[in-house]
């Protein structure tokens, strides 16, 4: 059956024009709550970003001077592998390293351009079987003396109390924002029951002469995705203004070690503003669906 | 057209609103429901167009197992249908044109249709003036007539309408009345429920009594009892 579309923008926009001061409440609501969950995305993100190679345990990192010897690269390696103290050796070649700088530094290409493989240093992620402070310490004074290393970095402290907070928080934010979404979803869903109240009379028509139950539902599920689909714009609206000022505000490059800094990626950037889209515009549409099927089915 | 084979409806609480009720009404007949209130006239039409199934028995309306339609395919049932009610249930924010297209708009009819089918039905029930009035302009009279343009602007097969003259005068009933009347002569299978008696002796058409939920009379060119 040919759905007219002129006809659901209409019933739509007068629906959204009629209750404008909940359905602001609706797109309000779920503007925070998505701001919040993208806040907390992008914190994650950042921070996995700005801590890649602390990852997994890797407590620390031997690099190797870009022209040291294969023999003298492959004794420091042997050597890691032989230490009973170590659990477990990765060795990033130049090539591996030039990946980690290059999506590292995504962002600025023209840092990316002023490198090539051959300068950066190889290195071994070396994680210890102790990650107590004096054996690891222990082992860094051993490797920095070895013949080709040309420093031995350590996670710090800095980086793991980074990794504790960033957890701390990202976890509080998701919780919240996902309370404030279910609350999102209980306004929609009023806001809807009112406009179908509103129209009932209408609707009641409607059944009368025959408008298949999908003609009926359209508008009001309409409404609801432009209500989810409008606050989720909003909320990545306020998360563009917000990414200079959370960049800003992190500890930078030199505060952490050699390479890593906290940036945020355009590819994340646009997952992140994606999901926060399709969760906004699903939310909506389920809300009123629901809604819809309460008063219909009754 | 309609046919109903021995249907009972049973609402909670056992409260029986028709029993055991078989009959046929034929293409273009006009039949008076009447019987006190709570006899039962009410569940008829509304079992009629699917408002209600039947608790026990069958009935068949233009061709189709009403009982047995799937919910996905009532509002096709209901297109054959026009209703028309004692309280009008027109649309007071919209205007009396605007009233009939929309019973065609959301069936999806294209706007040519509407844009020639809804002056002509308003010429034929008298309002062709009034095209762009609002309900609450209207006289009680006049607002059913656009009632009755409304079910009718589809050109149903069949037109069920419940107390229409129930909150008309006399006089207007009249003119009413010769609306549908002159809808039946297109063939439309009209039903009535009324009270009216007047009406129902002066037009002389079929007459089903209904008595707490039992046809007790069903007699061809009858009156009111």
């Amino acid at each position: 059956m040919a759905m007219n579309l002129d006809y659901a923008v209409r019933e739509t926009w007068t629906n959204l024009r009629r209750n404008i001061v909940i359905s602001i409440a609706s797109v309000l609501c779920v503007t925070v709550s998505l701001s919040l969950v993208g806040v907390a995305l992008m914190a994650r993100q950042g921070v996995e970003r700005a801590t890649q190679r602390w990852q997994d345990g890797v407590e620390f990192i031997v690099f190797v001077a870009p022209d040291a010897s294969s023999d003298q690269i492959d004794a420091v390696g042997s050597s890691l592998e032989a230490n009973p103290l170590v659990e477990r050796v990765t060795y990033f070649d130049q090539q591996q390293a030039y990946e980690e700088f290059s999506e590292m530094f995504a962002d600025s290409p023209d840092m990316v351009e002023t490198v090539t493989p051959d300068i950066l240093p190889p290195s071994y992620r070396v994680v210890p079987t102790s990650t107590d402070l004096a054996s690891v310490e222990e082992l860094v004074q051993q490797y920095e003396v070895q013949p080709g290393v040309i420093q031995v970095a350590r996670s710090t402290e800095a980086i793991v109390a980074i990794k504790d907070v960033s957890d701390f928080l990202t976890g509080w934010a998701l919780g919240v924002a996902l309370v404030l979404l279910v609350v999102a979803v209980l306004i929609i869903l009023t806001t809807i029951q009112l406009a179908i109240f509103t129209r009932r009379r209408e609707i009641e028509v409607m059944r009368l002469v025959g408008a298949s139950k999908a003609f009926i539902r359209v508008p009001f599920m309409a409404e609801g995705l432009v209500q989810g689909l409008v606050g989720a714009l909003l909320a990545i609206g306020a998360l563009r203004i917000f990414q200079p000022v959370f960049e800003n505000s992190l500890p930078s490059s030199d505060q952490l070690v050699l390479f890593s800094e906290f940036t945020f990626s355009g590819v994340d950037m646009l997952w992140t503003y994606l999901l926060l889209g399709g969760v906004g515009a699903g939310i909506g549409t389920a809300a009123a669906a629901i809604a819809v099927s309460w008063f219909l089915d009754a | 057209m309609i046919r109903l084979e021995s249907v009972s409806k049973v609402y909670k609480g056992d409260v029986t609103a028709l029993r055991d009720a078989s009959l046929n009404i034929d293409k273009g007949e006009f039949v008076f429901l009447v019987g006190a209130s709570g006899s039962g006239k009410s569940t008829f039409i509304r079992l009629l167009n699917r408002e209600e199934t039947p608790t026990t028995g069958k009935i068949w309306v233009a061709g189709k197992d009403v009982g047995a339609l799937s919910g996905s395919k009532v509002p096709f049932l209901r297109r054959n249908i026009g209703c028309v009610f004692q309280d009008f249930k027109l649309l007071p924010s919209k205007t009396v044109a605007e009233n009939v297209a929309f019973s065609l708009e959301v069936i999806g009819r294209p706007r040519s249709v509407i844009r020639t089918q809804v002056p002509a039905i308003l010429e034929l029930v008298g309002l062709g003036d009034k095209a762009e009035r609002f309900p609450n302009e209207l006289s009680g009279g006049e607002q059913q007539r656009v009632s009755v343009a409304r079910a009718f602007v589809n050109r149903p097969l069949i037109l069920l309408a419940d107390e229409p003259t129930g909150n008309l005068d006399p006089a207007t009933s009249v003119g009413i009345m010769r609306l549908l009347e002159r809808i039946n002569k297109t063939g439309t299978t009209v039903v009535m429920a009324t009270h009216d008696r007047s009406i129902v002796d002066t037009m002389r058409r079929r007459v089903i009594e209904l008595e707490h939920g039992d046809i007790i009379r069903d007699q061809s060119r009858g009156v009111y009892n």
